[in-house]
């Protein structure tokens, strides 16, 4: 499990703070257009910053909202006051450096960060206004609303129709024709239809790395989720099969409603709608994935998505 | 890092490192694989020793007829030689015989050869084996006619076939004419025959009439080929009589007479009942648990607290459940006097009828014993000059053909006729019980109890050790607790196998077993007031269940961490686990319980003595440290994003554990079963202590039910090799199928090691590429 205390605390920064200073000072400003004041520097100092949110995203009807969430890890904070709502139907990227917290914060959305011994939250998450974290919400039901897929493609070590049909399996679906029809819109959906079709009966683990992840989201589909959670979906691909993958979130996003965290900025830029740039477990500024790249209201989201940090 | 930094200050100067000795690793290979080599070479002797003694014990042999120097004749299968150093006394003898010429000077120093001939004859006097230097023998040749008789007892004859003789006993008139000999005509011929008077009373006497059918070593042979079938149906016919149909009739009586024993004491006032009220709130307590396991299991989260709710309150169920089941009130002591009589007079029926069988078998293997009595051979010791005896106390009597199993003309028999005997041997060995005498007969039953043996502990041990790993892994925090229970598993593994047996012997024969015969009482368990035990329980459930609502709330996660949630949570598992103490002994104590069998005590205990149930038991809690680390291992190999998937799809910690878990891990428990096996059906000491015997009186499976009997004793490989081998008072002969026996004990190793293999191996390939 990825979020323990070690990840937190054993990021770049160190590096980071001895550079980036030096080369704001050195550097006469651009203009006087962008905020001034290091934001980050205020993060890694622990003082109390607020996120930089784009007026757009607060109009667009939300599927996840966010309410001043907080994560600890035991007595490590992960996540420091979260808001921000996912809209709906569209796809929604979370960038930022490692240890950034962007994982932790997709995997808070489903709950997956329940398992892990000594985690404890604070605040608020609202699927389509129903609170997440309250008493008597039943995690298994609250997974089965949202599809996610991993970082690395994890199908299981069973046949290619099993593991499609594997989340309707476990709510006890036993109709072999219902099975079959899930199994091959959801892989139609994956565009992965015509190259399995043949070989459904074939274990899983014999198709290649693109195949795979493109099973897996085949498998977070099939029971027709609310919002699908991808986690650095393409970080293990080779560059066409993440084109191909990168293709199917397109499609995807007509369906359903995206949240992905990646560690490539141009993936983000092709893909979603809004980005937001997290750092350290803040957000930093959130908005239309255009502005984000194009004209971020922080210097600092400038440099990150411009590669001159992180 | 500095270092280089600091020297580098040519630029395009690079500076070679060397390279020491020590990273050459050629050496260590070398060591290694002569370490290995070693090891290999050994497993290589091992084998080539058990199979080499294993596979050469059942070839036939030739006889030798051996004239010694001192004018000793005997007959003797050779079975090699060896060089020795004569001393002193041998010396002296080896040097009177060269002065009188009878060796030549050449072979006088050095050391001597001598050979090792098997004799058979055990009843004639002759010993097992005997060694005989080269310099004593005067003659040494392969008689055509010399025979190896198979017998079913006191092992085999090697003689010469003399006569078949036609004995019978006949009461006549004492005033008939008597003649010692006369000539009997007969379809064949006419052949000799003699009369000896037995016994003479005034007006009767008994004589016994002789007639000889055969003489000579041709003819009687030629004879015993033409009786040999027949004599071998009726001895079959007897054996089958005797081993089958009058241990089945005499089980019978014996389980009506207990069962006359049943209704005496169901019919008089012996164990008294309970009262009804009090079973009745055990019922209720049970059907209680059982509806409060549904409503935690509906109303609770998927959370640790709701396992072990469940699991307490399924301890809960089986506790109440077994007290509900074992006291009935209304079932025990409703026999009238009437009622009883009549079953009393049920049972004399049958006992009647059962007996009538019993005496119809008897009369028929007289009958069978006396048809088989008249046929006899003589197989003369050409050294004793006697013949084979039908018994050790009646030298006058030559033995019965039927006696014999097989007789073999060892020198003349062609290869294929080797093979064919040596085949048939092996299938003798396999197929028939052993023998009243070590050595002889096979070992059938004993592979039937290794293998039963092996079955029982495989099935009580895996399930057990798998749901102790899961939970180790899966559910169980990684704490000091666990760590302690992890290092107390596996010194468990340390624990020397007597100490099982001592435990077995004490807790599942005689305590759990005396529970089963005999209720508390016979198991010698303390007795209390049990309505207080009642009350305390349902005290403690109730509180605990109040508590656990209130702790086990899903809400812990975001605010369970406060000083007062810990302690609720500490306490509803303190109570929990007092309640599920109190179930257990609730059941244990069952005061109107009076056991399954206990019309049998103190007699014949059925289960509360040794078996071959309680041996398997003892075998899986020796084993059961091995599964667990498998599994275990097993179990954390399986990749975290795995679980993380299946959670992630929705399903429950239990579905990811039986669907993504277990199936992964299954080649990893596979291993760990195939360990438990092979160390089960290795092991020796503990079985002596909890069930193994000599020889067992009856199978602990038949045909038909119950099948299996659990109470029964059994024989096993392992412990019949050292009974063979070390315990037997005629060792020496048996000595050599010690090694047959130990080769089959690793073939059957082997073979339970290779199924398990082969059913990993095709696990594996069906999941798709080399397992996880």
């Amino acid at each position: 499990m990825n979020g323990s205390n070690g990840v937190v605390s054993a990021i770049e920064p160190i590096g980071a703070s001895e550079v980036e200073p030096k080369g704001i000072a050195e550097e006469p400003k651009p203009s006087g257009r962008k905020r001034q004041g290091s934001v980050l520097d205020a993060i890694r100092r622990g003082e109390p910053t607020k996120a930089t949110v784009h007026p757009e995203v607060l109009t667009e009807d939300a599927v996840i909202e966010i309410e001043a969430f907080s994560l600890w890890y035991g007595s490590s904070r992960a996540l420091f006051d979260v808001s921000m709502p996912i809209s709906r139907g569209k796809v929604t990227a979370l960038i930022g450096p490692s240890g950034c917290g962007k994982s932790t914060l997709l995997r808070s959305v489903n709950r997956l960060n329940d398992l892990i011994d000594g985690v404890r939250v604070d605040g608020r998450m609202l699927l389509n206004g129903a609170p997440l974290y309250a008493p008597h919400v039943d995690v298994i039901d609250l997974r089965k609303r949202l599809g996610m897929v991993f970082q690395k493609p994890n199908p299981f070590p069973m046949s290619i129709f099993e593991n499609v049909v594997y989340p309707l399996r476990i709510d006890g679906v036993r109709k072999k024709s219902v099975l079959r029809d899930a199994c091959e819109r959801a892989l139609r959906g994956a565009a992965l239809w015509e190259e399995v079709k043949d070989r459904l009966a074939a274990p899983a683990l014999g198709l290649s790395g693109g195949q795979q992840q493109r099973l897996c989201i085949a498998r977070a589909i099939v029971s027709d989720p609310e919002v699908l959670l991808l986690d650095e979906p393409c970080s293990a691909l080779d560059p066409i099969a993440t084109q191909r993958v990168e293709e199917l979130i397109a499609e995807i996003s007509e369906r359903y409603s995206v949240l992905i965290v990646t560690h490539n900025m141009q993936q983000a830029a092709r893909v979603s709608r809004y980005t937001a740039f997290m750092y350290l477990g803040h957000l930093v500024e959130y908005g239309p994935t255009e502005a984000i790249f194009g004209n971020p209201k922080l210097r600092e989201t400038e440099q990150y998505v411009t590669g001159r940090f992180g | 890092m500095t270092g280089i930094v600091n020297d580098i200050p040519v630029p395009g100067v690079h500076q070679r490192r060397s390279t020491p000795p020590s990273a050459f690793g050629e050496p260590s290979v070398w060591l290694m694989g002569s370490a290995l080599l070693l090891c290999l070479g050994m497993v290589a002797v091992i084998i080539v020793l058990i199979a080499g003694h294993g596979f050469s014990t059942l070839w036939p042999r030739p006889v030798d007829r051996v004239t010694l120097r001192s004018g000793e004749v005997f007959l003797g299968m050779p079975m090699g030689s060896e060089t020795f150093t004569p001393n002193e006394e041998e010396q002296a003898r080896i040097n009177a015989l060269l002065k009188a010429g009878d060796l030549t000077q050449a072979d006088t120093a050095g050391p001597r050869t001598r050979y090792r001939f098997r004799l058979g004859n055990r009843d004639l006097g002759r010993d097992s084996f005997r060694w005989v230097p080269a310099y004593e023998i005067a003659s040494r040749e392969r008689p055509d006619d010399a025979v190896v008789v198979e017998r079913d007892q006191w092992g085999v004859f090697i003689g010469v076939p003399d006569a078949v003789v036609l004995r019978q006993e006949i009461e006549e008139p004492a005033n008939t004419p008597f003649v010692e000999s006369f000539e009997v005509q007969t379809p064949n011929g006419s052949h000799p025959a003699t009369q000896r008077v037995l016994s003479e009373t005034g007006e009767t006497r008994v004589i016994a009439r002789e007639v000889h059918v055969a003489q000579g070593p041709a003819e009687t042979s030629e004879k015993i080929d033409e009786l040999m079938g027949a004599a071998r149906d009726r001895r079959d016919e007897i054996d089958r009589l005797l081993r089958n149909r009058i241990p089945a009739v005499q089980d019978r009586l014996a389980e009506l007479n207990w069962a006359e024993r049943r209704v005496e004491r169901a019919a008089g006032d012996h164990d008294p009942a309970g009262p009804v009220w009090l079973w009745a709130i055990t019922t209720l307590a049970c059907l209680g648990s059982l509806a409060g396991a549904v409503g935690v299991w509906r109303a609770l989260p998927e959370s640790r607290s709701r396992s072990v709710a469940l699991l307490a309150i399924a301890v809960l169920a089986c506790g109440t459940g077994l007290h509900a089941v074992l006291e009935r009130p209304f079932l025990r002591g409703t026999l009238t006097e009437q009622q009883a009589q009549v079953r009393l007079d049920k049972i004399a029926f049958d006992s009647s009828v059962a007996e009538d069988e019993r005496e119809t078998l008897l009369s028929r293997i007289k009958d069978l014993e006396q048809r088989d009595d008249t046929v006899r051979v003589e197989i003369v010791d050409p050294g004793l000059d006697r013949f084979a005896p039908v018994a050790q106390t009646k030298p006058e009597e030559p033995m019965r053909l039927s006696q014999a199993r097989r007789v073999i003309h060892a020198n003349t028999l062609g290869p294929l006729g080797r093979v064919r005997l040596y085949l048939a041997r092996w299938g003798d060995f396999l197929s028939r019980p052993p023998g009243e005498s070590p050595g002889e007969g096979g070992v059938f039953p004993v592979i039937v109890g290794t293998v039963v043996l092996t079955m029982l502990l495989t099935v009580s041990v895996v399930p057990l050790g798998v749901i102790a790993a899961i939970y180790l892994r899966e559910y169980a925090s990684q704490g000091v607790v666990t760590s302690v229970i992890r290092i107390a598993i596996n010194n468990l593994a340390g624990v020397p196998s007597i100490v099982y047996g001592m435990f077995g012997l004490g807790f599942f024969c005689y305590t759990m077993g005396g529970y089963i015969d005999g209720g508390p009482g016979a198991a010698a368990l303390p007795r209390t007031p049990w309505w207080l035990l009642i009350a305390g329980l349902g005290g403690l459930v109730v509180l605990a269940g109040l508590l656990g609502a209130g702790a086990s709330t899903p809400g812990v996660l975001s605010g369970g961490r406060s000083l007062s949630a810990r302690l609720v949570r500490s306490a509803t598992w303190g109570l929990w686990m007092g309640a599920v103490g109190l179930a257990i002994y609730l059941a244990w104590r069952t005061p109107y319980f009076h056991g399954f069998f206990a019309e049998k005590l103190p007699e014949q205990p059925t289960f509360g003595a040794r078996g071959i149930l309680w041996a398997a038991f003892t075998l899986a809690l020796l084993t059961l440290p091995v599964v667990i680390v498998a599994t275990e291992e097993a179990i954390a190999a399986v990749p975290g994003s795995m679980r993380e998937g299946s959670l992630g799809c929705g399903a429950s910690r239990w579905q990811t554990i039986r669907r993504i878990v277990l199936p992964a891990s299954m080649p990893g428990v596979l291993t760990g079963a195939i360990l438990a096996m092979a160390r089960g059906a290795g092991e020796v000491a503990p079985l002596m202590l909890v069930g193994a015997v000599n020889l067992a009186p009856a199978s602990p499976v038949t045909a038909t039910p119950p099948f299996l009997h659990g109470d029964r004793t059994f024989m096993h490989l392992g412990f019949h090799i050292y009974n063979l081998g070390f315990q037997s008072p005629d060792a020496e002969a048996a000595r050599p199928l010690v090694w047959t026996t130990t080769l089959l004990l690793v073939a059957i190793v082997l073979v339970l090691n290779l199924a398990a293999m082969v059913i990993r191996a095709r696990l594996t390939g069906r999941r798709g590429g080399g397992g996880l």
